[in-house]
């Protein structure tokens, strides 16, 4: 650029600062309004919007599926698209390094790229139709980020159409605007164009996505509902060895380990030397030459960093007492007189309290599962007697209220063994069952309701 | 009494000089469009004030970073607001400017005499990014520890020295409490001091050669 161009420059800018404003009060204005309006929305999103609630890292958990932040989400697409290219999609660093290098580089450069001292539009149809392209792929990349490539039945035509939005128009549109370098009329058109068809196709591959199953993970954000979650978990996990009250010292009824002493760990021996780090610790390695077996994902169990962290803080609230436990929500809601429970409201929160420690898949329970509604009324050994609609006679109502079954075959031996093994459920508890059980068994709120009303 | 106190100012701070210089400047006519750039130096400010209380609180730990924030969301007064900002304000801050530099762009702002602003303006928009990446681990959840992990396996991608970058980022082969505890010095002075220093310079430039006008047929 030579000293005359430059000369020209400055005295344009001289006469539009003639024509202009003042920066105060005039153009302050402006950025103090925008500024504004977003601090407001700022205070909008995180009243109204907030932040979703995320479960703890989980190194151990490898079925997670990662994905970066939403800004780097194109890139992340980008990347798998490329990756489905034959030949040179097997050569990952030209898609994750050098690709993006000349990106980058070349934006940084673009006052060294584009020397023209030509300022208005129709004078850089080049530089702005390539820009455009670029900022179209970038957004339609984004919006797409979360179709699969490959859908479920084997079908790459997702993965296809995708790659013909990300990678193919656009590299097709920027040899065609090189080719058109002469002619803005041309140029206009490839880009708008192009422009056109990576939206169309995408909106293709939108509509042919399959709908995505809105998974929610709750994660339990007050106090109260960790301990709850601590407490399903101990109840599961935790019970069968150490009791609900975590106060035995003697092992009873398990296999492998009967008789076997432990240190209640209710205690304050326990309580009041192991710290909840270490506590978590033990709950994941587990104590193996004391029987204990790993519970933690990392090795081997089935919990993970946040679940291991609500049975602690359940533990700690509950009979650490030097913590004061919130008031905690009753298991189910009180029944009123003649109200029939449902299995969604009460007897599910029951079973998973009280039962599924013991009823579920690889535990010896004559094959009683009582992980769901169904599994309840269709499996066991007994499964025709266990529970029976009306009748006060099935086993179930029979064992929790500690009458034990016997055979038929064999009066002297005992079949089924009163429920729990170790201690009796309260009455509201064997309430809540007989009232279910003689109703019906209804599994929703509104069947429940339904019964209740037909009740004299 | 004011007026003395003014005065007082005024011969020491300079404080008319200051006025004319940086206030009563004049602009060409300028559109809402220009508004992008300072709110990207609010929404800065805004980012540090909010992380600043943010780091009361916040432990970089793997132990504690969890329950320390689930604490400034449930323990603290005010606390789900001002982490609330600091969150939705990382996303508008790297959209805001995003656009601003797409604003530069296609009113061929960058052109001479404003080429260094724009370099720096680079420098600024892959620090933003930067701060984005490095503050998504700190809350050390799912979501954050496995972008983070996809994110540093990217860079390892790199041929020949992939590898060193890989453990420089995470401080060792793998996510761990060292990985934690460089993102979050990264997060909270280096690259904000980074930022800091180019925000300056980029200010004194648009100081130094005004605003550019919105181009017209003769530019």
């Amino acid at each position: 650029m030579n000293d005359e161009t430059k000369k020209q420059i400055n005295k344009r800018y001289e006469q539009e600062l003639d024509k202009g404003e003042r920066f105060w009060p005039d153009s302050i204005f402006r950025d103090v309004v925008v500024s504004l309006g977003i601090f407001l929305l700022l205070i909008l999103l995180a009243s109204f919007v907030g932040v979703p609630f995320e479960p703890k890292a989980d190194p151990s958990d490898t079925s997670y599926i990662p994905r970066p932040e939403w800004y780097f989400l194109f890139l992340f697409k980008f990347l798998a698209l490329y990756g489905q290219l034959p030949l040179i999609g097997k050569i990952e660093w030209l898609a994750t390094v050098l690709i993006p290098t000349i990106a980058i580089g070349a934006l940084t450069l673009i006052p060294f790229i584009e020397k023209s001292p030509n300022r208005y539009y129709s004078k850089r149809v080049l530089p702005i139709s390539f820009m455009s392209v670029m900022v179209v792929g970038i957004v339609l990349l984004t919006i797409m980020s979360e179709v699969p490539t490959v859908t479920e039945d084997g079908s790459k035509l997702l993965g296809t159409l995708q790659t013909v939005v990300g990678i193919f128009i656009p590299l097709l549109a920027y040899i065609l605007l090189f080719v058109f370098k002469k002619n803005n009329r041309l140029m206009i058109w490839t880009a708008s164009l192009a422009a056109v068809f990576m939206i169309l196709v995408s909106g293709t591959v939108m509509a042919l996505a399959p709908e995505k199953a809105v998974e929610e993970v709750e994660v339990p954000a007050t106090l109260v509902d960790q301990i709850t979650a601590g407490q399903d978990l101990y109840a599961v996990n935790c019970t069968e060895c150490h009791g609900d009250d975590g106060s035995v010292a003697v092992i009873e009824g398990v296999e492998g380990l009967e008789g076997e002493k432990i240190t209640p760990i209710n205690s304050r021996d326990v309580l009041y030397t192991i710290t909840d780090s270490a506590m978590a610790e033990v709950i994941a390695y587990g104590r193996p030459n004391a029987g204990m077996p790993p519970f933690g994902k990392t090795y081997g169990g089935e919990l993970t960093r946040s679940e291991i962290d609500y049975i602690n803080i359940f533990i700690r609230y509950m009979w650490d007492d030097r913590f004061e436990a919130p008031e905690i929500k009753p298991l189910f809601p009180p029944l009123a007189e003649g109200e029939v429970p449902s299995y969604d409201v009460h007897i599910q929160p029951i079973v998973k309290r009280y039962c599924i420690s013991c009823h579920r898949a690889g535990k010896d329970n004559n094959d009683f599962l009582m992980t769901s509604y169904d599994e309840i009324l269709t499996t066991g050994d007994n499964v025709e007697h266990n529970v029976v609609a009306g009748d006060e006679n099935s086993y179930l109502l029979q064992v929790i209220q500690q009458h034990a079954i016997m055979n038929p075959d064999n009066p002297g031996e005992e079949m089924i063994g009163v429920m729990p093994p170790t201690k009796a459920l309260k009455p509201d508890i064997v309430d809540a069952f007989t009232r279910w059980i003689m109703n019906g068994m209804p599994q929703t709120a509104e069947d429940a309701a339904a019964l209740s009303g037909a009740q004299p | 009494m004011w007026k003395n106190l003014y005065t007082w100012l005024d011969e020491r701070f300079g404080l008319d000089d200051m006025y004319k210089n940086l206030l009563d400047r004049p602009e060409p006519k300028t559109s809402w469009w220009n508004t992008l750039g300072s709110a990207s130096l609010f929404l800065f400010v805004l980012q540090g004030l909010t992380g600043i209380f943010l780091t009361v609180y916040y432990t970089p730990s793997p132990d504690h970073a969890y329950d320390s924030i689930q604490y400034i969301m449930e323990g603290v007064a005010f606390g789900w607001l001002i982490r609330g900002i600091h969150h939705w304000g990382a996303t508008l801050m790297v959209l805001v400017v995003f656009i601003h530099m797409l604003r530069v762009f296609y009113t061929a702002s960058f052109k001479y005499p404003r080429e260094l602003t724009w370099l720096i303006g680079i420098g600024l928009f892959l620090a933003t990014l930067g701060m984005g990446f490095t503050g998504y681990l700190l809350p050390w959840n799912q979501k954050s520890f496995w972008a983070t992990t996809v994110g540093t396996q990217i860079a390892g991608t790199v041929p020949l020295i992939g590898d060193f970058i890989l453990k420089a980022l995470r401080g060792g082969p793998d996510l761990s409490a060292l990985t934690l505890q460089r993102f979050f010095s990264a997060h909270i002075w280096m690259i904000p001091a980074v930022l800091a220093a180019l925000i300056g310079i980029h200010l004194f430039l648009i100081i130094k050669h005004g605003e550019s006008h919105w181009p017209k047929k003769e530019d």
